[in-house]
């Protein structure tokens, strides 16, 4: 694995600036797209209008996978819920579809995706289903929905284009994938110099005074409480108490940790999501930075955002063909190059020098288990992390 | 007492002398019943876990860690307005402070700014990765002081709710009687003692019904303590309505516990406001001597130009500085949101009015228990903070209405609810302006009720229901509460945009609808400041 690293690390120096800033920070993609796009015939959106900018996506092949042309086409009107919506970006790919069917209109309502699973559950009870579609940033609210059997199963035609059994089942499909990852300074360590384990970073003095973290993360409370589920409490406390002592650097995002702190040499490394050392490139493509990845513990966790039909859906086809179309090659091209998310479809492949999804190691975990982040910040507090 | 005279009152008591028509009863009735219809809805459901549970819930979960909060934020809020308002007050009317008229207008502002406006404005300068830490960054200020939780809440609803104890106050500074203080001054008091001894006790009833305004604006606002991050009751209402794992009934129990607080508070208003009127309005004509600060006129005049900048500067300026960051992404927003917003506050404007014609006319015109009743239940709306009409509808509709549940109307019906006693208190007080013998005389040339009222009346009050319609029509403009439970899918409106693009961090696409909201409020103080000339 860490060998894939220092050859991919060319791949990235390609990436001048990758998707552009504008694109990450949810550019509504109204018509034409400000030029980036080709238009095409007529106004429909074509591959040019789906792909980020940037040096790295010009030299991408052209995605595999089932393209929109060869699905069905969407007809009709379409309630999303969504949940997170990253940013905007979410609703900009919605946008696009709208503008790729004429006879298509789906509208979409943004809330925080477990406060969203919960109102899904009650409208379900009291029969008053309000959306087709519930579209989540995690697997998680995803599963409670499912569990609460508030789902319609999905299409086979939807859930065998997810290439990773491990992201879908009959009631959800995974769309984009994220993991965490341990972004470096390249001029500090090299790639066989970062642990697969996420333990050998909190105990070994090498790592003492170089590691940043930003602990009032709502990602990284997700990767606390997957290591509760993992490990229980007295384990993760120890872990905790042991990064305490390497004396870690805060910081107040993630990005922060691997913008500031990792970029200017602040500190030699990280534990965060895999998409900020990215977003990094995005804005400077020489930095002298990488990521890695441990295997097997809650450092690894891999997480997917994710879609499924509602059970009252007005229109429960049409919602699954939905389905379908984020998973399309374009969609998928989308979510890759504008989200840098790792695709879950055959023939399309992650930004730069990201491995595939299928060679991480993610834990064995159920991530419904994440939604329980209140013992995870009253952790944090006892040990001293938060006040 | 003989009882005759015993049964004639009490027959007063049901219909005075004088009694408008029956219909019109019915009328005034059938309003207040439907707008008190949410709160009932709440109580049902509330009653429907049986008591058992609800004490049970007292104390398992942490509510009273949110009472305890909500308490420590009102006190903090209160004692704030005061501290700030007072001395405003003070210094422009009774100082040679210079430029005092304008230190009037600029203190009285911040009223327009909508709290959570000033919240996102706030977070952004000072917040973590904020302009003001990036700012600071090269200077080598590693750390500023957290905005999070009950300090930026406190401090941030103190700036934009002094106005109400700085207003309240300085009407009582001048309904003053400075003889009096004269007095005292020739009874050999010093300045000091005069002011303690006399000035004080003349005020303290404005600064007290001042400080009850702000304490019920702590205790309603859901904005700011949620993007604060403080767990207060609104905010936790808002959440729990919509977290896993949350035990049944507590988003309404901690309703009902809000209710209570809320109705603590309004019995003391009520109080004050009854007593207060023999020294909040002595006519005493004549201002007292001025005072003249001297050497104190530059810290005084410091300390209006720092809460100025705190309470406007850093609004108005961080939302020009969104604006121009933005560049072109400031007119990312679709025109179709603002006009979502505008349909919805004009129908809750009409609706509104026509709901308050009744209950006004009937408060006006009767005496009876049941006019004063019913007058009284429109103002649930005042009484009942956003958060919690918009779960009691929330539970309205999907026991009983399924086919409303997240629907316009039903949006609308919750604006109704909340912002009914605005019209009603305009239209009232224009129909008590009314004449009655001049509808007598139209009913004397042959017009039925309602031809009379609509020859003779209407044209009368036309201007107070406008200024009703307008004030409604501008509070449901920003209204964020209910409009975030509300909403139907794809129904964006200014506020709810607002609101998603804060999360996203994207605020430059936030600029626009924040400046138009602003502009909306302060369209809705003129609205007011005209009507309180208008029945000058």
């Amino acid at each position: 694995m860490s060998e894939r690293h220092s050859q991919t690390r060319r791949r990235f120096l390609a990436a001048a600036g990758v998707a552009s800033t504008t694109a990450l920070a949810g550019c509504t993609g109204i018509l034409g797209d400000g030029g980036s796009g080709s238009g095409g015939d007529g106004d429909q959106p074509t591959l040019a209008d789906f792909r980020g900018s940037g040096e790295l996506v010009s030299g991408r092949p052209a995605p595999g996978g089932t393209s929109i042309e060869d699905l069905p086409d969407l007809d009709g009107e379409l309630s999303i819920y969504l949940g997170g919506g990253e940013g905007g970006r979410y609703t900009t790919l919605i946008d696009l579809l709208n503008q790729y069917y004429d006879g298509f209109e789906a509208s979409a309502q943004t809330q925080p995706s477990s406060q969203l699973a919960n109102v899904i559950v009650d409208e379900y009870e009291s029969n008053t289903t309000q959306a087709d579609v519930f579209w989540s940033v995690d697997a998680g609210s995803l599963a409670y929905v499912a569990d609460n059997s508030a789902t319609l199963d999905l299409s086979s035609d939807a859930t065998s284009m997810v290439a990773d059994d491990r992201f879908v089942t009959d009631q959800w499909a995974g769309v984009a994938g994220r993991s965490r990852a341990i972004p470096y300074n390249t001029n500090q360590f090299s790639a066989s110099e970062i642990p697969a384990s996420v333990d050998a970073i909190a105990t070994e003095d090498r790592f003492t005074d170089t590691i940043g973290w930003a602990p009032t993360y709502g990602a990284f409370h997700g990767f606390v409480t997957a290591m509760r589920q993992l490990r229980g409490e007295d384990g993760t406390r120890e872990w905790l108490n042991n990064m305490l002592d390497q004396n870690p650097a805060r910081y107040d995002s993630e990005y922060a940790t691997v913008s500031q702190g990792i970029t200017n040499g602040e500190v030699g490394l990280g534990l965060t999501n895999h998409y900020y050392p990215m977003l990094v490139f995005a804005n400077t493509p020489d930095a002298p930075l990488d990521l890695a990845f441990t295997e097997n513990d809650a450092s690894a966790l891999v997480n997917t955002a994710g879609a499924s039909v509602l059970d009252g859906a007005a229109d429960p086809e049409l919602a699954d063909l939905f389905v379908r179309h984020l998973l399309s090659a374009e969609a998928q091209e989308f979510l890759a190059t504008r989200g840098f998310a790792f695709p879950m479809i055959e023939g399309v492949e992650p930004v730069g020098p990201l491995p595939t999804i299928e060679e991480l190691s993610p834990p064995d975990l159920d991530l419904q288990a994440l939604s329980d982040v209140q013992p995870t910040i009253q952790l944090l507090e006892d040990v001293g992390i938060l006040s | 007492m003989a009882a005759r005279e015993r049964l004639a009152r009490l027959r007063d008591a049901v219909d005075g002398d004088d009694e408008p028509g029956l219909s019109l009863a019915v009328l005034a009735g059938a309003v207040a019943a439907f707008v008190s219809l949410p709160l009932v809805g709440l109580l049902v459901r509330a009653s429907n876990y049986g008591l058992g549970h609800l004490v049970g819930l007292l104390t398992e979960t942490g509510s009273l860690d949110v009472l305890v909060n909500s308490f420590v934020l009102v006190v903090w809020v209160t004692l704030g307005c005061v501290l700030v308002g007072v001395p405003l007050a003070v210094l422009t009317v009774q100082t040679d402070l210079p430029g005092r008229r304008a230190w009037t207008v600029v203190a009285a502002l911040p009223l327009v700014v909508p709290s959570y406006i000033g919240a996102f404005t706030f977070v952004s300068a000072f917040g973590p990765q904020g302009d003001l830490a990036d700012a600071l960054a090269p200077l080598g200020v590693e750390r500023i002081p957290a905005i999070y939780g009950l300090h930026g809440t406190a401090l941030v609803l103190i700036l934009f709710t002094y106005p109400y104890v700085f207003l309240t106050t300085r009407a009582a500074l001048l309904s003053f009687d400075g003889t009096l203080v004269e007095a005292a001054r020739t009874l050999n008091h010093s300045r000091w003692e005069a002011f303690e001894r006399v000035t004080v006790p003349q005020i303290l009833p404005g600064v007290t019904a001042g400080a009850l305004l702000a304490a019920l604006y702590a205790l309603s606002d859901f904005g700011t303590p949620s993007i604060m991050r403080y767990e207060v009751f609104t905010q936790q209402i808002y959440v729990a309505q919509r977290s896993l794992g949350v035990p049944e009934g507590y988003p309404a129990l901690l309703s009902l516990q809000l209710l209570a607080v809320v109705a603590v508070v309004l019995a003391l208003e009520s109080r004050i406001g009854s007593d207060a009127n023999a020294s909040y309005v002595s006519r005493g004509s004549r201002q007292p001597g001025q005072i003249t600060l001297g050497a104190w006129k530059w810290p005084a005049l410091a300390f209006c130009a720092g809460i100025a900048v705190l309470s406007l500067g850093v609004p108005l300026g961080v939302l020009a500085w969104w604006f121009e960051q933005a560049g072109a992404a400031v007119f990312e927003f679709e025109p179709a949101v603002a006009w979502n917003s505008l349909k919805v506050a004009v129908a809750a404007a009409v609706a509104a009015s026509l709901l308050a014609l009744p209950v006004a006319g009937y408060a006006a015109r009767s005496t009876s228990l049941f006019s004063t009743l019913a007058d009284r239940l429109t103002y649930v709306g005042y009484a009942v903070p956003g958060v919690v009409v918009g779960l009691a509808l929330l539970y309205l509709s999907t026991e009983f209405a399924q086919s409303l549940y997240k629907t316009v109307p039903l949006l609308v019906f919750a604006y109704v609810v909340r912002f009914l006693p605005q019209a009603v208190g305009t239209v009232r007080s224009s129909v008590l302006q009314v004449d009655p013998k001049l509808t007598e005389a139209a009913r004397t040339l042959g017009r039925s009720p309602f031809g009379a009222f609509r020859k003779v009346t209407l044209p009368l009050i036309a201007p107070g229901v406008a200024a009703g319609a307008a004030l409604v029509f501008l509070t449901t403009m920003k209204e964020l509460p209910a409009t975030l439970m509300l909403s139907p899918i794809g129904f964006e409106t200014l506020v709810s945009y607002i609101w998603l693009v804060r999360g996203a961090g994207s605020y430059g696409a936030a600029a626009i609808p924040a400046l138009v909201l602003v502009g909306v409020s302060a369209l809705s103080m003129v609205v007011i400041l005209a009507q309180e000339r208008y029945n000058g």
